[in-house]
């Protein structure tokens, strides 16, 4: 480990010191003519012809609920997805609470995932469907509703359902009209706005599994168009046609793939509220993983959702104690409707860096990695408007749209367990970004498939990871990164193909700060790697940062950036920070016998978070230990080394 | 007796009861008790089934289809006798959807004309207008790596590009970006995600074929060749002729549709009771008045 410390801060010095000398930059310039001659296979003259790689990321969400899911109508969502498509492309809308939204520039596509359970059983409800009140339950919700108490029927209609004790009759099951509706309404709305080369819109929806409160989430992504989706209806959880595990999910994407010949992909969230469940590593829902469990979940999970709205997930002070940045919007009081208080022994199955280690464990026993999975964020909001900018933030329901209110209010609270939880904890993140080669279902779909995806806090800036064998210093002045990157590499979400002798792994790691947004403070590249002895590690590596800062000789890691942020006025100035920041970096410490991954983080320097922008316009005190600010960044999918 | 016959109100019974009896023999009519399968039917159930399976169906087959038919005779009679028609949504929709079409089907009948195409485009000038398109390359000059030496150095390359011209070879020249250096024609607002508002912008202004600049943006000042513009507009009408008319009849169906109501609401008379409680306004335009 030590080892590990001494080279690795070497190597950044090294790196970070040339970066930031002009006279570097320059002289790397006038070597590129000789640089290319020897380095490249030979290239036609002009650099853009055969260029077949994606040039600039797609930004989406791939996790939004509208007024179709039960609990979002609840809480008082009452845009569609209709709605929630015209928003996601551009345009204004009137928000829940009747305010004109718009994003500060489109996504580039959407995928609307309302929950299928009940699914339409909300806009039946609002309307008063005589069946719906003629049970006592469904009157009593209804009344409430009328009554402005939208909230608190949604918490209790949530509860309900992840207790079990969701009303029978009141179930909108697969196959009854009013469920059918709402799903052929879902699949219209998805291809009335699906806009090929400008605009995509998935089909999609959300099977949650939350027994006893525990969240096993999965949003299930279609390919295809609504002529297959259409063949079937979404996977529930509640019985008699439904399951709450994830491997009979696995079974019916199977089946709808062999029934249409089309693809689906299922993507997980919140590991953080499941309590302990989410990355099992012996055993799940009364059954030991085996070869079978994971080899499934390989196949049909490769992506999961990293950063939402109920907090970010990539690790835990607890898990990553030298990790000054893991202390990111953490959510860890217990499972999702806090009816049981969280252990701090449940964190590692819930945190996507542990299961990326553990990974590389149960790969070592199987002969599969069930976790090799790849990173998105999004957004999770029940508003049907993927709003998650910090100045423009829309919150997580229609409760929290911008209001007085919102700074002080409660989000959750039970008594029982004792956990209460603010409005001002919600996060405004995030995006998924999407190396895609054009922007059409199937090329953006085929991409999450490959994971060349990374995650995002809600910022869009673009990065750019691979990882090979050759890269040198030199390559990190290449006029297009990308065209190295793709010739001598493999890209974000790839496997680094077999260890020549003799050679370590090197990455090529570039980020282009947002073109609206902060300057960059740092890029890192984690590493997680599995021993002789079969223990997992972690380790941080700070590879490229602004100002000419100098990494502490003793463990490598480079200073604060320090912020400009002016909490008061809610702002910020990019007088700190690199627009731009790029580095090759070399794994100081590898060992060719050992499995490991690689991911790069970048981080933006501080800005005002969604809570400060709030103050300043609302003149409304913040409650005391509010966080005011933010460090926005990305997470890209990691590169897998195996022996 | 002959006077009988000839008293008009006996007539008229004569005539109902002939009719009730004709009505009964061929199975019409709602609260019926007989059901009739015409041999014309049942031919349409075997060339329905035919469609489908590529073959006639077996005589099991076909009896099949005719019990079927049967049942749902009779289940709809049943139910529409029960009333329970009368509150189901979806009747009433389906209703209402059949009484709509056959109004929209009455704007489908011809198709839309040029001087019907040109007045609709002329309405609507901006609902085809196509997005502005650029082609341009770029060369960075970063203000972090040259700092206060930035202008100067934008300056400096300027006049070496210039001199060169819009054949100079630039992928030497500049500092190192991962913006790309040159975009082949593409809609602005690709180029307003790449580089920011204010760079899109301030190329809009730049000829064609000159290295212009320094243009600045989040990352540094650019030289920027624009090679290629598309300006905004109205496309050929040959291009677009199919969408208009898809336009044009969806209108008419619009009118067609608001005229259908008109007529119609004329014959009724509409109260709304609004709740006492509702602090909403009441809906206008109910037909009470007309």
């Amino acid at each position: 480990m030590r080892r590990v410390h001494i080279f690795g801060r070497a190597m950044a010095v090294i790196l970070g010191a040339t970066l930031s000398l002009p006279a570097m930059a320059q002289d790397a310039g006038s070597h590129e003519g000789t640089i290319r001659e020897k380095d490249f296979p030979k290239k036609p003259y002009s650099p853009y012809a055969g260029r077949s790689y994606p040039t600039r990321p797609l930004f989406g969400d791939t996790h939004l609920h509208t007024a179709f899911s039960f609990d979002a109508g609840a809480f008082g969502a009452r845009l569609g997805p209709r709605e929630a498509y015209r928003f996601a492309r551009g345009e204004e809308v009137t928000s829940n609470s009747g305010q004109p939204a718009k994003l500060s520039r489109p996504l580039d596509f959407l995928v609307v995932a309302d929950h299928s359970d009940n699914m339409g059983f909300f806009p039946d409800l609002l309307a008063g469907k005589p069946e719906l009140l003629a049970d006592p339950t469904g009157r009593r919700w209804y009344e409430m509703i009328r009554n402005g108490e939208g909230a608190k029927a949604a918490l209790e209609i949530i509860s309900s359902f992840s207790q079990g004790t969701f009303p029978k009759d009141l179930m909108y099951y697969p196959g009854t009209r009013a469920y059918r509706g709402a799903w052929k309404e879902t699949i219209a709305a998805a291809e009335q706005y699906n806009d090929p080369g400008r605009f995509t819109a998935f089909i999609g929806y959300e099977w949650t599994s939350n027994t006893g409160g525990n969240n096993l989430h999965r949003n299930v992504i279609f390919r295809d168009s609504g002529a297959k989706a259409s063949q079937v209806e979404p996977y529930t959880v509640y019985p008699p046609y439904g399951s709450d595990n994830p491997v009979d999910l696995w079974k019916w994407m199977d089946a709808y793939e062999k029934k249409t010949g089309g693809n689906v992909l299922a993507i997980a969230h919140n590991g953080n509220l499941s309590n302990g469940r989410m990355f099992p590593i012996v055993e799940a829902f009364g059954r030991k993983i085996d070869r079978e469990y994971v080899e499934t979940r390989a196949r049909w999970e490769r992506l999961y959702e990293t950063t939402q709205t109920k907090g970010t997930g990539e690790s835990h002070p607890y898990l990553s104690p030298n990790d000054e940045f893991a202390d990111f919007e953490i959510w860890d009081f217990g499972n999702l409707d806090a009816s049981v208080a969280k252990t701090k022994v449940m964190l590692e199955y819930e945190y996507a860096r542990a299961a990326l280690k553990n990974g590389l464990k149960l790969e070592q026993k199987f002969g599969t990695n069930p976790y090799k999975f790849g990173m998105v964020g999004s957004s999770d909001a029940h508003t049907g408007l993927a709003a998650m900018e910090e100045d423009n933030f829309f919150g997580k329901t229609a409760p929290q749209e911008p209001s007085p209110e919102r700074l002080v209010a409660t989000f959750m609270e039970n008594p029982k367990t004792g956990v209460k939880l603010m409005d001002w904890e919600v996060g405004a993140s995030g995006y998924a970004a999407v190396w895609a080669t054009e922007n059409t279902r199937e090329a953006l779909w085929d991409a999450m498939q490959r994971r060349e995806t990374y995650a995002t806090t809600g910022t869009r800036m673009a990065v750019r990871f691979f990882g090979g064998w050759d890269f040198q210093p030199k390559d990190a002045f290449e006029r297009m990164p990308a065209s190295v990157g793709y010739t001598k590499g493999v890209p974000m979400g790839g496997d680094l193909k077999k260890a020549p002798a003799g050679k370590a792994p090197t990455f090529l790691v570039a980020a282009l700060k947002d073109p609206i947004g902060a300057n960059l403070d740092r890029i890192q590249i984690i590493k997680g790697w599995l021993d002789a002895k079969g223990e997992v590690h972690e380790q941080v590596h700070d590879v490229a940062w602004s100002d000419g800062r100098k990494a502490d000789p003793k463990t490598g890691k480079v200073p604060s950036v320090g912020s400009t942020v002016v909490v008061e006025d809610a702002t910020w100035t990019n007088t700190i920070g690199s627009p731009e920041l790029i580095s090759v970096w070399k794994d100081p410490a590898f060992d060719p016998a050992q499995r490991a991954f690689y991911y790069a983080r970048v981080i933006e320097i501080p800005t005002p978070r969604w809570t400060a922008y709030d103050a300043k316009r609302f003149g409304v005190k913040p409650l005391p230990n509010t966080r005011m600010t933010v460090t926005e960044r990305a997470y890209t999918s990691p590169i897998w080394y195996t022996p | 007796m002959r006077n009988a016959l000839r008293e008009p109100l006996l007539q008229f019974l004569l005539l109902g009861l002939a009719l009730f009896l004709l009505f009964e023999w061929r199975g019409g009519g709602t609260g019926s008790s007989r059901i009739v399968v015409t041999s014309g039917q049942i031919e349409q159930f075997a060339s329905g089934f035919a469609r489908t399976w590529q073959r006639s169906p077996t005589q099991a087959e076909l009896k099949g289809l005719v019990d079927e038919h049967v049942k749902e005779e009779i289940a709809t009679r049943e139910a529409i006798a029960t009333g329970l028609d009368r509150d189901d949504t979806i009747i009433r929709r389906r209703l209402r959807q059949k009484l709509e079409f056959l109004a929209e089907d009455a704007a489908d009948q011809s198709p839309p004309t040029d001087a019907e195409v040109q007045g609709w485009l002329e309405a609507h000038p901006d609902a085809f207008r196509t997005e502005s398109q650029v082609a341009f390359r770029q060369v960075l000059v970063s203000r972090e790596r040259r700092g206060t030496g930035a202008p100067a150095e934008a300056a400096r390359l300027l006049t070496r590009l210039r001199a060169a011209g819009p054949g100079a070879d630039a992928a030497h020249l500049g500092d190192p970006t991962m913006l790309p250096a040159e975009m082949q024609l593409v809609p602005v607002r690709e180029v307003r995600l790449t580089f920011g508002d204010g760079f899109a912008h301030a190329i809009e202004a730049f000829a064609p074929g000159q290295w212009s600049g320094p243009v600045n943006s989040a990352y540094g000042l650019h030289l920027v060749l624009v090679t290629e513009r598309v300006a905004a507009g109205r496309p050929d009408l040959s291009a677009i002729r199919s969408e208009v008319e898809r336009e044009v009849v969806t209108e008419r169906r619009r009118k067609e549709l608001d005229a259908l109501y008109r007529r119609l609401i004329s014959r009724y008379s509409v109260t709304i009771e609004m709740p006492a409680s509702s602090g909403t306004a009441p809906v206008s335009g109910g037909g009470g008045s007309r």
